[in-house]
């Protein structure tokens, strides 16, 4: 009798924190508004909660793109700025949450990681493709660039033809699809590497003794090294120092007459933003354009879960969503979509 | 007399050989700890090429992981990582501990042979699944439980990557080692003292409870130390649940956390300077953790897991 009693004030409990639980959930749901996929049965996503950022670490190239493409540059090396309970993951954790299991996250991957089952965000208006990037309408990128030394100032003769060749295959057919295959937007190409090596006979010699240093910003090392290691069998197995420090260096390290002939010179050198004008000169002397050019583009995709009625964004609400100091800050989704229909 | 001698000859010889092999895999171990001493003391006495030194009581009790950007700031703290390490281990030997002592008691005592067989060898081989799988398991599945859990009690949690989960993956992870230990303790409690028990009167469950488990105690309290030992190390199923908070104590189920192995794997491929070497010095303070939990423990079952029936 006394257990029987017993039970049944737990199942009352029990049924007592049911209820309160339903209560919540029902009264949250009453500000909801239904999501704007096509779908006939329109999930319900609930507005008024929290944002929850995801953000790669901080040795993470993509990381730098977005907080430099947002204007927060100092978060891309440092934790601290952004806003509490973030949640540092890897670009398949960012996107595997977004796909399914966090409703009310956004994160950024590489335009070359965007897939299905996420919402892709549009940036000022601009839907992020391979289209928008090359055109130059969609804005949250970073142009991979290279320089070379100038004529007659490499160690060799033969490291300098076989510096002009590399950077002619760059922006070939069988270069672009390197580029593609390590994660950036590449150039449009036209010719095929067989069309144009007759120009460099370099590669049809035995360049196995030969040293060309490559170096410069460190996010674009993953492109350099592929591209490379695509190149050197199909110019005569030269041999591919990479020693990438950062975009500074790739002036610095080429053409700045204080740097280019100590011990980390280079040949090669990549930076993963547009050079500054100081860059493009030595002294008064301006570079001849032919020394310097761009390979490809890093786009990043800010993204969302497909139920999130968010579509469109751009520098400053991303920047307020990220920022723990902000003077305006974007917490929850209904001050995003505020943000979003002001704009 | 000279076969003798041959053989007094080779026995030496054997004995040589024999103390060689002790020798070389005893160096190994003094080997790493020595690097990874002298490399996790590194940051506290050089410079860090112009860092300047980090900061040993800021280091040991911070709870910002890093104040200050990556590769040009010496001020790390890992004081909440320390916490959150032993709070999880705690807590998933909390749920761990019951769970394995019932199945060793049922595996060797109560189940009928060929049930308890099967059982045995299952459980050994879930001991022996390699913790990226159980990671994984965690990453797939119990993240999609905790988020929806969260959803329902009317919190906020982020993807699932939180307290409860790593909880949960290392109890998973856990319990097979802790059976399996258990259960040969358990069965190895004498029979007479069992068929004591029960002919003074005692029914089979006062039996099992009060002199089986109790004659077992040093035996269970060795298998809760191989699992916090467990919980503590494991870096890979962690990180893939616990969401890598960078800052702030997080004692909260559904709040983000992260231990100092998850932190000690985060980004390690890809970095460079004093941000690798600092990682080197989370060993270290996880090498005397360890050590010291062990010998509390150890303390512990000295005192509590003597015998009397």
């Amino acid at each position: 009798m006394n257990m029987q009693l017993k039970k049944g004030t737990l199942f009352a409990s029990l049924a007592v924190i049911l209820a309160a639980c339903g209560t919540t959930v029902s009264s949250s749901s009453a500000s909801s508004i239904a999501s704007s996929t096509t779908t006939s049965v329109a999930p319900a996503f609930t507005t008024t909660n929290n944002i929850v950022l995801y953000t790669r670490d901080t040795t993470s190239g993509t990381r730098d793109g977005f907080m430099g493409g947002i204007g927060f540059s100092a978060a891309a090396k440092n934790d601290n700025l952004l806003t509490d309970g973030f949640l540092i993951a890897d670009n398949t954790a960012i996107l595997t949450a977004m796909s399914g299991s966090d409703k009310y996250g956004i994160g950024y991957v590489s335009l070359s990681s965007l897939n299905n089952n996420v919402k892709g965000l549009k940036f000022n208006n601009v839907v992020a493709s391979e289209d928008s990037v090359l055109d130059n309408s969609y804005g949250l990128k970073r142009p991979f660039n290279w320089m070379l030394r100038a004529d007659g100032d490499f160690p060799s003769e033969t490291v300098e033809d076989i510096a002009k060749a590399f950077v002619a295959f760059m922006v070939t057919i069988e270069g672009e699809d390197t580029i593609v295959g390590a994660g950036a937007v590449a150039l449009e190409a036209t010719q095929r590497w067989d069309d144009i090596k007759a120009n460099y006979p370099v590669c049809n010699q035995d360049n196995t003794a030969v040293t060309v240093r490559f170096g410069g910003s460190d996010s674009i090392e993953k492109v350099a090294k592929a591209v490379t290691a695509s190149f050197k069998p199909r110019c005569g197995n030269f041999v591919a120092e990479h020693e990438h420090t950062g975009s500074g260096d790739a002036y610095k390290r080429t053409n700045d007459p204080a740097n280019k002939d100590t011990a980390v010179g280079k040949d090669v050198g990549f930076a993963s933003r547009n050079f500054t004008d100081a860059e493009k000169k030595v002294g008064d002397v301006a570079l001849p354009s032919a020394q310097y050019g761009q390979l490809a583009w890093d786009a990043i995709v800010a993204i969302v879960h497909k139920d999130n009625p968010l579509l469109n964004v751009n520098a400053d609400i991303l920047k307020r969503m990220y920022e723990k100091d902000s003077t305006n800050p974007i917490r929850t989704w209904a001050e995003a979509l505020t943000a979003e229909a002001a704009l | 007399m000279k076969n003798n001698q041959a053989k007094k000859w080779i026995d030496q010889l054997v004995e040589k050989i024999l103390f060689l092999m002790a020798l070389l895999s005893a160096s190994f171990i003094v080997i790493v700890v020595l690097v990874i001493i002298e490399r996790g003391l590194s940051p506290f006495i050089s410079d860090n090429d112009g860092l300047g030194q980090v900061n040993l009581l800021r280091f040991l009790t911070g709870i910002v992981y890093l104040d200050g950007p990556t590769f040009l700031s010496n001020a790390y703290g890992i004081g909440y990582l320390i916490i959150s390490t032993l709070y999880i281990a705690l807590l998933s030997l909390l749920i761990a501990m019951p769970v394995s002592i019932f199945s060793a008691l049922f595996i060797a005592k109560i189940a009928p042979k060929f049930l308890g067989n099967t059982l045995r060898t299952i459980t050994e081989i879930l001991a022996a699944i390699p913790s990226i799988v159980y990671g994984l398991f965690g990453a797939g599945v119990i993240l999609d439980l905790v988020y929806n859990l969260s959803l329902l009690v009317g919190v906020q949690s982020s993807a699932g990557f939180s307290v409860l989960s790593t909880v949960i993956v290392l109890a998973i992870m856990i319990i097979p080692t802790m059976t399996v230990i258990a259960e040969v303790a358990i069965r190895a409690v004498q029979n007479e003292l069992i068929q004591g028990s029960l002919a003074l009167g005692a029914t089979p469950t006062q039996t099992n409870f009060k002199v089986v488990l109790a004659s077992a105690k040093s035996g269970i309290f060795t298998a809760a130390i191989l699992g916090v030992g467990r919980a503590l190390g494991e870096a890979t199923a962690v990180s893939l649940v616990a969401g890598s908070r960078r800052s702030g104590i997080s004692f909260a189920l559904f709040e983000t956390t992260a231990t100092l192995t998850s932190t000690m794997l985060q980004g390690m491929k890809e970095t460079v300077g004093l941000d690798y070497t600092i990682r080197f010095s989370i060993g270290l303070v996880l090498m005397v953790i360890i050590l010291l939990v062990n010998f509390i423990l150890n303390f512990v079952k000295s005192k509590v897991g003597r015998v009397h029936v």
